[in-house]
């Protein structure tokens, strides 16, 4: 599959970069935690991903679309995406919840979880009503 | 809906690719266009249009 050459962009760099940073914070969450094995085997994780990225999008439209976010198709597709991986989290929290009540829990860090989910959307929406 | 993207791109002379180039989207996304599996955004269905020196009620056939 060919693509397209194009100058590279700060967008395009966007994904590798958050997936070392990533890593990083998993590096550093592992030697304040005392576990350096998880530290490293994470940063070493996330850097590959970031290099798989550069990698796929040399031949793959579709990684090259998701890093470069000028591809309209691309761009509604990784959205519609975004929003399934949204709803399935939130249906596990909530489910989640309703198991940890069930237990004779509190229902935590499920409940906190859930609260942040219906904020970000109710907030998202007022945003998004005022805006368009 | 139908579209006549195919048919004035090939009159053209122009590969997907090409197209593609042209209109700063991937080969990927003009072919699904092409084949009535993505409808365009408005700009990107205004530049198609006066790609082809067509309005956009020409290249896309809402009624279809």
């Amino acid at each position: 599959m060919s693509t397209r050459e194009s100058p590279r962009t700060l967008t395009y760099w966007i994904v590798p970069l958050t997936a070392a940073a990533i890593g990083v914070a998993y590096l550093v969450a592992g030697l304040v935690g005392d576990d350096p094995g998880f530290g490293v085997t994470g940063l070493l994780v996330m850097l590959a991903a970031g290099a798989a990225f550069l990698v796929a999008s040399r031949w793959s439209e579709t990684a090259r679309g998701l890093m470069e976010r000028r591809d309209e198709r691309i761009n509604a597709i990784d959205q519609s995406a975004t929003t399934f991986a949204g709803l399935c989290v939130i249906a596990a929290v909530l489910a989640m919840f309703v198991v940890e009540v069930a237990r004779g829990n509190d229902g935590q860090p499920y409940a906190a979880l859930g609260a942040v989910a219906g904020a970000a959307y109710v907030g998202s929406l007022v945003w998004l009503r005022f805006r368009r | 809906m139908q579209n006549s993207v195919r048919t004035l791109r090939i009159g053209a002379g122009l590969s997907q690719a090409d197209l593609a180039k042209a209109m700063g989207v991937s080969r990927q996304t003009i072919n699904s266009i092409e084949n009535g599996r993505y409808l365009p955004s408005l700009p990107l269905a205004i530049s198609l249009a006066r790609h082809f020196g067509a309005t956009v009620e020409e290249v896309f056939d809402v009624d279809a």
